[in-house]
C-alpha cells in the first residue's frame, strides 16, 4: 500500500476517534472506575478509529477530500480547481477538530478565569514579583560561582560528546553505510538516536543522579547522553549533504574508505560540525540550568534551593544572572556560527 | 611483431539499477602509447564506459583485459580492496568538474595521487614522505603550475585546476590515464592549453589516454584514434580523420552540423 494512503487513513481515524470519544465522554460522563477501565476504553477508541479509517476510504472514493487526504496526497493528484474553502469538507474537517481538540484541553487544564482573578492568589504573585524585581545581591558572588559550574558543565558535556558524535556520524549517514549490512547499521543507528533524543535531558539526569549521585556530574553525564544523539544526527545529515565530486576524486586515486572520508568528506562538513557543536553548547547552558532543577547541579539546583524557602529576592537575582548568560551564550554563538558561514 | 593490447575489453555491458542499459555489449582495444578518443552523443555511455574502466562504476558482464607487458588482469574480476588499489594506481582519471578537494591546497590535492601508497595512519595525519612532495613538485612544474602550490584549490580558474587534478593523476604514476570530458565547463581557449597538457602527458611520459570529448575540431588535432559510442554500442572505430559527414550523420544522427571551435 502507498504510504501516503496509511498517513491519510492514520490522520483521519484518529481525528474520528477522538471526536467520538470527546462525544461520548460529555454524554455519559463517565465515572472515575469507568475512565480508568483502560482496556475497554482502547478498544472502544480502537474500534473509533477502525470506523474512522474506513469512513475516510469511502469518502475519498467519493471524491471527498478529507483532511489527511488534503495534506498528504501527492502532487500529481493536487487539484488546482479553486473552490472557497468554506465550500470544501477538508476545511471543515480540520475546523471540527480544532474547535474539538480547544474545548477539551480547556478542560483538562482545567482553565479558569476565576482563579486567575482570585484575590489571594494574585496578592500572593504580587508578593513574589515585588521579591524578584528587587534582587538580593547579596548572593550575587554565590550565584556566579554556581553559574561558572553549569557553564563548564555544559561545555564538558559538549566537548565530550563531539568525538562519539563525530565517529558515530559517519556509520549513520546513508551515502556511507552502502550495501545490505550497511543499511541494518544506519537504521539500527539512527533509531537509537532517535530513541535517546526523545528521551528527554531531565530524564536522564534523574537516571544518573540515581547512579552517580545528585551533583553536576549527573547532570553532565545527562547532557553529554543527549548530545551525542543529536550532535550525530545533525553531523550524519550533513554527511548525507557533500558532494559526491572530492568523493570520487580521491577515490580515482585508490583511496580506501577512511582515507576518502578523511579527505573528500570531512573537509567539507568541518565547519558546519563546527557551526553546529557551537550552537549545541549554548543549548546545553540553557538545559544545564533546568537539570540543576533536578538535582543535576550548577545555578538551577541554587534556584531550587532557594524557591523551596520562598526567598524571592534570592530568585530574583538568580533569574538575572541566567538571563545575562543565556542571552551572551546566545549571541555569541549567533555571531560564531554567523562567522563560520 | 604483435604487441599485445595495454587494454582489450569484450562485449562489455553495464544495466544501472534502475533499469537502464547504459553499454549493450562494447568491444575494442586500446593500444599502448596511443591518445584515443571516445565520442558519442549524450547519453551514448561515454562516461559509464570510462567509470567501468577504473571500476567507479561495476561492469555487468564482459572482459576488460588490462596488459602492461608484465602483469595480465581481467579488471572486471577484480574484487578485493588491495585489488582495485592496485588498479587505480595503474589508471588514473580526470573530471569534467576537476573534483579536487576545494579547501586543501593544490599540493596537498596532488597528494593525493600517493593516498594508495600511503598507510592510512600517516595519511590520516598527512604526513606524506619527502620524495612524495617532491614528485608532486614535480608534476605541478610539467602542468606549468608549481608556483600555486600552496594556495586553496578553490581560488584557481578551472583550466588550472583542471591542470592540477591531471598533476594528481599523474603522482599516482598511472599507465592509463582516463579523461571524462576534460574540458567541457573550459573556455575554448584554456580548453587548448589544457588539451595539449594532456599531449604532451601521453607523448613525453607515454601514458596511454582514454578520453571523452565533444568537440570534433578537438578529436581531430588530438586524438590518435577514435571509437565512436551511439546507445550504448560501438558505431565507429577508426582514424580520426576519416570521420566523414556519413560517419558523423551514422554517430550523431542526421540533421546534425558540426560546431567548430578554434
Ligand atoms: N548513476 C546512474 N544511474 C542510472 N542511470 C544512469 C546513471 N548514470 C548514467 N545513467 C544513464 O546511462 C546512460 C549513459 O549515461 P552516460 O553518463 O554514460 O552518458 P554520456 O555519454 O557520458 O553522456 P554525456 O555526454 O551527457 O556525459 C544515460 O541514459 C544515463 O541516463
Ligand atoms: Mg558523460
Amino acid at each position: 500500500m502507498k504510504s501516503y494512503v496509511v498517513r491519510r487513513s492514520i490522520l483521519d481515524g484518529f481525528t474520528f476517534a477522538f471526536l467520538i470519544a470527546s462525544l461520548a465522554v460529555w454524554i455519559i460522563n463517565p465515572t472515575d472506575e469507568q475512565a480508568l477501565n483502560m482496556k475497554l476504553n482502547v478498544a472502544l477508541f480502537f474500534a473509533a478509529f477502525i470506523v474512522g479509517t474506513f469512513v475516510s476510504h469511502v469518502l475519498t472514493k467519493m471524491k471527498v477530500t478529507t483532511l489527511g487526504e488534503a495534506l498528504f496526497q501527492p502532487p500529481y493528484k493536487k487539484s488546482v480547481v479553486s473552490v472557497s474553502w468554506y465550500k470544501t469538507f477538508s476545511a471543515w474537517h480540520l475546523i471540527v477538530l480544532l474547535v474539538g481538540l480547544i474545548i477539551v484541553s480547556i478542560i483538562k487544564t482545567k482553565f479558569s478565569i476565576y482563579e486567575l482573578l482570585n484575590e489571594d492568589g494574585f496578592n500572593g504573585a504580587m508578593r513574589l514579583f515585588k521579591g524578584i524585581f528587587s534582587p538580593n545581591f547579596a548572593i550575587l558572588p554565590k550565584a556566579i560561582l554556581n553559574i561558572i559550574e553549569t557553564i563548564f558543565m555544559a561545555f564538558l558535556a559538549t566537548a565530550l560528546a563531539i568525538p562519539f558524535a563525530f565517529v558515530l556520524s559517519f556509520v549513520s549517514a546513508k551515502n556511507i553505510m552502502t550495501g545490505t549490512t550497511g543499511f541494518w547499521i544506519y537504521l539500527a543507528m539512527r533509531t537509537l538516536f532517535n530513541v535517546m533524543r526523545s528521551i528527554e535531558a531531565l530524564v536522564w539526569a534523574i537516571i544518573f543522579s540515581v547512579w552517580v549521585g545528585i551533583g553536576p556530574f549527573a547532570g553532565m553525564l545527562a547532557l553529554m547522553i543527549h548530545s551525542i544523539a543529536s550532535l550525530a544526527k545533525q553531523y550524519s545529515e550533513m554527511v548525507e549533504t557533500v558532494s559526491e565530486g572530492p568523493i570520487e576524486g580521491v577515490q580515482s586515486c585508490g583511496a580506501n574508505k577512511l582515507q576518502t572520508i578523511w579527505y573528500a568528506i570531512v573537509p567539507q562538513v568541518v565547519l558546519p560540525y563546527v557551526s553546529f557543536t557551537v550552537y549545541r553548547w549554548d543549548i546545553n547552558v540553557r538545559m544545564a540550568t533546568i537539570i540543576g532543577l533536578v538535582g543535576g547541579g550548577g545555578i538551577g539546583t541554587l534556584l531550587v534551593q532557594y524557591q523551596g524557602q520562598a526567598m524571592w529576592p534570592e530568585v530574583g537575582t538568580i533569574i538575572v544572572v541566567i538571563a545575562i548568560v543565556v542571552w551572551a551564550m546566545d549571541q555569541a554563538s549567533a555571531y560564531i556560527r554567523e562567522a563560520l558561514k | 611483431m604483435s604487441v599485445k593490447p595495454i587494454l582489450s575489453i569484450k562485449n562489455l555491458q553495464k544495466t544501472y539499477p534502475n533499469g537502464v542499459q547504459a553499454l549493450k555489449g562494447v568491444s575494442f582495444d586500446v593500444k599502448k602509447g596511443e591518445f584515443l578518443v571516445v565520442i558519442g552523443l549524450s547519453g551514448s555511455g561515454k562516461s559509464t564506459m570510462l567509470r567501468c574502466i577504473n571500476r567507479l562504476n561495476e561492469p555487468t558482464a564482459g572482459e576488460m583485459v588490462f596488459n602492461d607487458g608484465k602483469v595480465e588482469k581481467d579488471l572486471v574480476k577484480l574484487e578485493k580492496a588491495t585489488d582495485i588499489k592496485w588498479l587505480r594506481q595503474n589508471v588514473g582519471m580526470i573530471f569534467q568538474h576537476f573534483n579536487l578537494i576545494p579547501r586543501h591546497s593544490v599540493l596537498s590535492n596532488v597528494l593525493m595521487g600517493k593516498l594508495s601508497k600511503t598507510s592510512t595512519l600517516k595519511s590520516l595525519f598527512g604526513i606524506f614522505s619527502d620524495e612524495d612532495i617532491a614528485e608532486a613538485m614535480k608534476y605541478l612544474k610539467l602542468v606549468g603550475i608549481a608556483e600555486k602550490a600552496h594556495i586553496r584549490a578553490d581560488q584557481l580558474s578551472g583550466g588550472q585546476q583542471q591542470r592540477v587534478a591531471i598533476a594528481r593523476a599523474l603522482t599516482q604514476n598511472p599507465q592509463i590515464l582516463l579523461a571524462d570530458e576534460p574540458v567541457a565547463s573550459l573556455d575554448p581557449a584554456t580548453c587548448h592549453v589544457v588539451m595539449d597538457y594532456l599531449r604532451k602527458v601521453n607523448q613525453e611520459l607515454g601514458i596511454t589516454i582514454i578520453c571523452n570529448l565533444h568537440f570534433l575540431s578537438l578529436v581531430r588535432q588530438y586524438a590518435t584514434r577514435v571509437v565512436a559510442l551511439k546507445g550504448g554500442e560501438l558505431v565507429y572505430e577508426g582514424d580520426p580523420k576519416s570521420i566523414d559527414d556519413a560517419w558523423f550523420e551514422k554517430i550523431y544522427g542526421a540533421g546534425a552540423k558540426e560546431v567548430h571551435i578554434n
